[in-house]
Formats: structure tokens, C-alpha cells, sequence
């Protein structure tokens, strides 16, 4: 998933050094009152840590294109604080009974910015366009066709039921754009979509600050309250929290380290679980490494990190300690789980003595600047478990390519909103972080994935789901040390509700309030 | 003086040429496949091909190289491979943001450094003197990272006299232009000024005390006109040094630039090296050469005509 890139940038700018400012209180930027007395804020200024990627939502990234690409396109379908599907351009979809085709009954009232109107076939155009993507592909994996049935309704055919494809279409994979410029390829210039603002190109600069007006007339306009939205793509956390205390912003995806000024300035704090940070194992099966086909020996390297340590000392804090990779949020979580691998040195020397390797053994792994702030504590603790790691340097688009040749690696990778997505990100599906699912390898594994594909969604297939995971963390199937937080920081009168799965919330998440 | 010119433009065209062609090679060495940074790593390897063959990494290297030169020399630097937005159009965007901030250190820390410089090397000891000594060796014990975020606290957060970070470009205001490269820029010149005022000092002490100098006053030249004679002799090494200032200022407007959140080169080489867009690090890469090619020969002009001496070299 191109979101783990996001995850990594993320994570690493959030646990590097924050450079303290020493100010006053007073920041924020004092917005006028309503007649109720609450600030009425007319501008979102936005620090978005992240350039838009591409404007072409097959190109985009899902991480922090998110808040760009909502001001200009309208999606299929939409997702709720929950993570649970809600309608966009489609006001309604039904599933067949062998929910191998999704029926999507359309809207007939949104028109993209070149004057084209939204119908069946915009819609089919821009489900191959995103089929085809570069990014976006992978989001329709099981899909096989669109079909056209009428003016106002459209039909996924799917190859393999997919759970997770109402999710991921709602989480950005759905954004409908001009078919005209899809054709003409016109997408990476600029773009033409039906969303609720409009780009206003004279007064944005990209990369610097991009500017959008709201559309006099809009069939959601009730969902996006600011008459004016300004998006800053601000690297460099510092700058962000300067410009939120000199208030040339009034948003911004925050440093957690930066907490005590935010609460001091009294701006509205915003959580939630975004990415997971541990070792992944490649290789659980020990084709390259057999110490790692063993479970013992996994579940050695679990006991030996102090994970609690970790997260204080290199994320502030900001998150949760846990050994489970589906969000601390979802209903399959079980935080009676937590204390499984609860740091016991001395039970892991015993594990990996009992699996026979009481003297250790050698590992290579990856390494890249990235993950500079975890390499330290990982060689030590590796070390004192007796695993001669040797580290090989590399760039971190080289990581992403050659991590998964290694046996294990340090990961921080995005979480999913919806547990049939953690499932498929995680477990069965090949991605650069699990380039060797090894399903097949582990029986009850199997048995158990099967039957959560099988079982009728909802509380059937969330118990089989708990079970697998429960199952998945007994194997130590990865071995994280903590879900960690993404935070936001915005003045009295915006209020954000984070979604784990996006790196930085779409507008519709960003309200009065 | 035109033997003097040519042999300069010559130099400078055979240092572009060499370190266009070392960075051409080594860039291509030590980026590899840049479809990793460029469409992420869940792109498929038809995917990855296809990016290969529309980009053209796909044909030999040397092939590569000729290919690069025939447009650059015409001042085609190709597209972005991020955006397939022309180099050219890039560097019409970012380029004046560097140089608007370095071309305003670079002034400040003229006006200032020399002014300084010269107060205190025609009164070596005295107050001002003494105050730049310590100055100088604080200021250089300051790193210009820390300098800017003091700034930037003191007189962007607290204060709010400056933005704490962005860049309005002179079309929209100038006044807004001035109001937003003011702070990068004294954050840059600070430590700049310091060295021209100290190598300035260091000149006027050295010229003071030659002969020539003694004989002008002992004929009973008024003191103005020494000075000026003073000046004219030790105004090389300052010229020299603010001009290796104004280089060196341009790369380190990546630090600056960082801080107050500036889409200049120097922000722009760090993102396309991590994708490994080679096409926008061969233009950054040509367009700094330029810059220093060009500073280093307007440097020589002006040495040549204060000192016709250079001219001989």
C-alpha cells in the first residue's frame, strides 16, 4: 500500500527531535464569534506535512492526499467517523448473494468542472481508469469489470469476493473525475472534478499553498462548512507549529512531543491509531533464516523488546503498546492480548534456547535513514538476545525494493480502518512489506482465513476474525512494540476526528466546532 | 582585457561540462531504479517497465547522456519525472525564491559588513572593535539553524511582525515579497556579515601599515583620500569573499529554506533526491554551476579592474 510510504515519512518526522519553541501563549489566530460565542472560522488553514502526489486519483497517494483531492472530487462512496461505507456520488449499492457483484444506483445531479455531467458511464470510465492505476489498482484487485445498467446505475463485477472494497473505495480510491480529462491525460496538471470547492490556480502555488473557494451550489455542500480552504504541504514540523502559533495556520498534523504548548494555547487535540512499528518477518516460514521458521524464535524476539520504552522514548508517547496489528479501535482488537509479550529478557533467552539457538545467530537486515531513531534500541536489544545483526544501509525508496529480500526488518506500516482490510493488507496479500504471505504454510491459518472470507459479514465473521487474530499473535506472526498515533492540532472552532487509514483526514473530517 | 574574458568564459564552460557529466553519471549510479520513488512500492514490474521505457532509463546510459546534452544545450532540461512538468518551468518557479532571500542576505551582509569592517579597521582596539571580535567568535559558534529559529520565534511567533513561513511573490506584493524573505534571509546574512566584516578589518590593518600608506600621510594627503587609498587596496579580499559568500549562500538556503518552509532549489534538491528524479537534480545541478560560473567571472571582471594586475594571471 503506497500509505506505508506516507506512514514511514510520517512516523519518522513525528519521532525525530522536536526542536522546542519557546513562546507565550497567545498563537492560534483569535477568529471573530457568532452570536453564540463560539468562533466562527470563515478560512481552514491547513499544514498538511505532504505535497499532493498526483491530481489524477489513479496516481494519488491515500496518505496525505486525502484533504487535496476532497476539495475537488466527489467519490463513489464515502466512509463515516467508523470507518463504515456511506454514500457519495452512489446513493446506494446492494451486494449479490454471492457478493461477487456490487450494484451501485447513482446520483444524476453533479457535473465535473468542464461542464461534462456525472452518469453510468463517467462512472464506468474512471472505475478502469482506477483499475488500471498505478496506485489505485490495488484497491480493485477483485474487480473485474464495470458495467453500465442505465443513466443512473453501475455494476462491479468481481472476480473474488472482496469485503474490503466499499471500505477502500471510501477511504479515496473512489474520486471521480472528468472522463474528458482522463482521456486526454490533462489529470497531472490540474484537476477537473465535481467535488464541493474549486481550485483557484491564480492564488495557489504548488507545493507552497494551494487555495480553494466553495461552489455556490453543491449537492453535499452541507458537509463542508469553510467558505475558503488554504492547504499548506509543510515538511517540516517545526514550521507547522510556528505557523499555528503566529496563526498563519489553524490546523496542522502535529508533533505529539508539541502537546503541553497545544494545550497551553488551549487548540483542540486530535488522536488516533495510524501505523504499527515493529519487525516484520519475511521470512516466518525460515526459508532464508530457519531460526525464523520457528515460533519460539519469533516469539523471543516479541519478549525481548521494551516496547513501552520504545514508544515513550522515540514517539512521545503518542500511542499504544500492543503485539496486534488490526487498530486499537477495531472490534477484532483484544486488549486482554497486550501482556502476552510483556518485555521478559529472560524468557526469551529461554525460547531461543529452547528452539536451539542458545548461542544466537546472524541476521542481515536493511536500514535506511528513516528508521535511524529505532536503529539504536534494535541493535541493543537484538545484542543482548544474542542475534548478530548486521545492518545494511541503504535510501528509503531502496528499503521499500530490498526490505522484502531481507529474512526481517523494522517496519512502520499503516493500519486499516476495517478489519477485512487488515486482513488483506496484512496476512493474505502480497505487498512490499508482506512480499511472502506464507498462508499455506501455517494449516489452522489457513483454515481460519477461509472461513473469515466465507462467513457472512458481521458478528460471525468478526468472531472468526478475533480468533485469527488471536492466533496470529500466538504464532508472532510480526512483532510489533506499538500502534502509533497520528495528532492534529487545530484552534477552538475546528474540530478534526482522525480516521486510522488516513494519514490526514478529508475535509468532511475537518468541521465547525 | 579580452584574452582576460575568454580564458574566464572558457574555464567556466569546462567546469559546467565536466561536473555536468560527472553528476550525469554518478546520479544515474547511485539512484538506480528510480520507480520505487516514483510510483511507490506497490506498483507491479509491468508497471515499473512501462515508467522505464516512457521515461527512457530503459536505453544504454551513454545513449542516456547524448540524448540529455543535445536538449540541454538548447536549454531543454527535459521534464520532471515526478510530474512530466518541464524542468524549465520548475526552475522559473523556484530559482527567484533562492535568489530573492540569497541576492538579500547577500546585500545585507554587504552593507553590513563592510560598513563594520571598515569602522573597525581604521580604529583597531576600540570599542566597536572589540564588540565585533566577540561577535564574530559567538556567531560562528551559533549554527545558522538555531539562529533562524530564534528569529523566527522571537519576530514571527511572538511578535508577529514576519510570516513564520511561505514565500508571496514581488507580481502579488512587493511589500509582502519584502515582508517574507526578511527573516530567511538576516538568517542567512548574520553569519555572513560577521566574515566580511572581519576579513574587511583584517585588510584595511594590513594596507594601513605598508609603506604607501605612510608616505600619503607624511606628504599630508587629508585623510579622506588615504582612506579611499586604503580602500581601493584592501577592497579585493572583501569583494572575493562576499562573492565565495554568495555561493555558499545558495547552498546553504537548504537549511533556511526548510525552516521558514521556502519552495526554492535547495527544498526541491532534497525532494528530488529522494525520489530520484534525476532530470530535476541534473537541472538544479546545471543552474547552480551557472550561478557560480557567472559570480565567479563578474568577481574577476571587477578584481581585474580595481587590480590591473589580475588581469595578467
Amino acid at each position: 500500500m503506497t500509505r506505508t510510504r506516507a506512514a514511514l515519512v510520517a512516523i519518522a518526522a513525528v519521532a525525530a527531535t522536536a526542536l522546542a519553541a519557546c513562546t507565550g501563549t497567545g498563537g492560534g489566530g483569535a477568529a471573530p464569534t457568532d452570536a453564540a460565542g463560539a468562533p466562527q472560522i470563515d478560512e481552514l488553514k491547513a499544514g498538511v506535512f505532504l505535497d499532493v502526489t498526483s491530481w489524477d486519483p489513479a496516481n494519488a497517494d491515500i496518505g496525505f492526499d486525502g484533504p487535496y483531492l476532497s476539495a475537488v472530487y466527489d467519490p463513489l462512496v464515502s466512509l463515516d467517523k467508523d470507518g463504515k461505507p456511506v454514500p457519495g456520488l452512489a446513493t446506494s449499492w446492494e451486494w449479490s448473494a454471492d457478493r461477487l457483484t456490487l450494484s451501485l444506483k447513482l446520483r444524476t445531479d453533479a457535473q465535473f468542472e468542464d461542464g461534462q455531467k456525472f452518469d453510468s458511464a463517467a462512472a464506468v470510465a474512471n472505475i478502469d481508469h482506477l483499475k488500471k492505476g498505478v496506485r489505485s489498482g490495488q484497491a480493485y484487485l477483485n474487480v473485474a469489470s464495470a458495467e453500465a445498467k442505465g443513466p443512473d446505475a453501475v455494476d462491479l463485477k468481481l472476480s473474488k469476493r472482496d469485503d474490503a472494497l466499499l471500505y477502500q473505495m471510501g477511504l479515496g480510491r473512489s474520486w471521480m473525475a472528468s472522463p474528458a480529462a482522463i482521456q486526454a491525460n490533462s489529470l497531472v496538471n490540474a484537476p477537473v472534478g465535481s467535488g464541493p470547492y474549486t481550485y483557484d490556480k491564480a492564488l495557489s502555488a504548488p507545493q507552497s499553498q494551494y487555495v480553494f473557494n466553495k461552489k455556490d451550489k453543491h449537492w453535499d455542500s452541507a458537509t463542508f462548512p469553510f467558505p475558503k480552504v488554504t492547504l499548506f504541504p509543510i515538511t517540516d514540523q517545526t514550521a507547522a507549529f510556528n505557523g499555528m502559533l503566529s496563526g498563519q495556520l489553524n490546523m496542522q498534523f502535529a508533533n505529539a512531543a508539541n502537546l503541553p504548548k497545544a494545550k497551553e494555547n488551549n487548540w483542540n487535540v486530535a488522536s488516533k491509531a495510524a501505523s504499527w512499528v515493529g519487525v516484520q518477518f519475511a521470512d516466518r516460514t525460515g526459508g532464508q533464516v530457519k531460526a525464523l521458521g520457528d515460533q519460539k524464535v519469533r516469539q523471543a524476539i516479541s519478549y525481548a523488546f521494551d516496547s513501552a520504552g520504545i514508544l515513550s522514548a522515540v514517539a512521545a508517547g503518542s500511542g499504544t503498546v500492543t503485539n496486534q496489528v488490526f487498530s486499537v479501535d477495531a472490534q477484532v482488537y483484544d486488549k486482554s492480548m497486550n501482556d502476552k509479550y510483556k518485555t521478559d529478557m529472560a524468557k526469551a533467552k529461554a525460547l531461543l534456547k529452547e528452539a536451539g539457538y542458545a548461542d544466537g545467530f546472524s541476521v542481515k537486515m536493511p536500514m535506511s535513514p528513516i528508521f535511524a531513531a529505532w536503529q539504536p534500541v534494535a541493535t541493543q536489544t537484538f545484542t543482548e538476545l544474542g542475534i548478530k545483526v548486521e545492518w545494511v544501509d541503504m535510501a528509503m525508496p531502496d528499503y521499500q525494493k530490498n526490505a522484502p529480500t531481507y529474512p526481517m526488518f523494522l517496519a512502520v506500516i499503516a493500519l486499516a480502518g476495517n478489519d477485512m482490510a487488515t486482513l488483506t493488507d496484512q496476512v493474505t496479500t502480497a505487498q512490499w512489506y508482506n512480499p511472502n504471505p506464507a498462508v499455506d504454510a501455517f494449516p489452522e491459518v489457513k483454515a481460519l482465513v477461509e472461513q473469515v472470507e466465507k462467513a457472512e459479514p458481521g458478528d460471525a465473521q468478526t468472531a472468526l476474525l478475533k480468533q485469527l487474530n488471536t492466533k496470529l499473535v500466538d504464532l508472532a506472526w510480526w512483532s510489533p512494540w506499538y500502534q502509533a498515533d497520528n495528532t492534529y492540532f487545530s484552534v477552538q472552532g475546528i474540530k478534526v476526528t482522525p480516521m486510522t487509514g488516513m494519514m490526514f483526514p478529508t475535509l468532511r473530517f475537518i468541521q465547525r466546532g | 582585457m579580452l584574452s582576460f574574458i575568454t580564458k574566464r568564459l572558457l574555464s567556466g564552460i569546462l567546469l559546467l561540462v565536466v561536473v555536468m557529466t560527472g553528476t550525469f553519471f554518478l546520479a544515474h549510479l547511485v539512484i538506480g531504479d528510480p520507480s520505487y520513488g516514483l510510483l511507490g512500492a506497490s506498483a507491479t514490474e509491468a508497471q515499473r517497465a512501462a515508467l522505464g521505457a516512457k521515461i527512457g532509463i530503459d536505453r544504454p546510459l551513454t545513449t542516456q547522456f547524448v540524448d540529455w546534452v543535445s536538449h540541454a544545450i538548447t536549454g531543454d532540461f527535459g521534464v520532471s519525472w515526478r510530474s512530466f512538468t518541464p524542468i524549465g518551468d520548475q526552475l522559473a518557479q523556484r530559482v527567484p525564491i533562492t535568489l530573492s532571500v540569497v541576492f538579500f542576505a547577500t546585500l545585507l551582509s554587504a552593507i553590513l559588513g563592510v560598513a563594520v569592517g571598515i569602522a573597525c579597521g581604521l580604529r583597531p582596539g576600540s570599542v566597536l572593535d572589540r564588540v565585533l571580535k566577540s561577535a564574530s567568535v559567538i556567531l560562528f559558534a551559533l549554527p545558522g539553524f538555531w539562529m533562524a529559529l530564534v528569529l523566527v520565534t522571537w519576530f514571527g511567533v511572538q511578535l508577529k511582525w514576519f510570516p513564520t513561513f511561505g514565500y508571496v511573490s514581488p507580481e502579488i506584493s512587493v511589500g509582502k515579497w519584502l515582508v517574507s524573505i526578511t527573516l530567511p534571509s538576516v538568517s542567512l546574512a548574520i553569519g555572513a556579515i560577521v566574515m566580511i566584516a572581519e576579513q574587511l578589518r583584517n585588510s584595511v590593518i594590513q594596507v594601513n601599515n605598508q609603506d604607501f600608506v605612510r608616505t600619503l600621510r607624511a606628504r599630508g594627503l587629508p585623510r579622506g583620500r588615504v582612506t579611499r587609498h586604503v580602500l581601493r587596496n584592501a577592497s579585493p579580499a572583501a569583494l572575493t569573499i562576499l562573492a565565495l559568500m554568495f555561493v555558499g549562500l545558495i547552498g546553504g538556503a537548504v537549511v533556511v529554506e526548510t525552516i521558514f518552509n521556502l519552495n526554492g532549489i535547495g527544498t526541491w534538491t532534497q525532494s528530488a533526491a529522494q525520489i530520484g528524479d534525476i532530470p530535476a537534480l541534473l537541472g538544479l545541478t546545471a543552474i547552480s554551476i551557472v550561478f557560480v560560473v557567472v559570480i565567479n567571472f563578474l568577481l574577476d571582471l571587477v578584481l581585474g579592474w580595481v587590480n590591473p594586475k589580475v588581469r595578467e594571471r
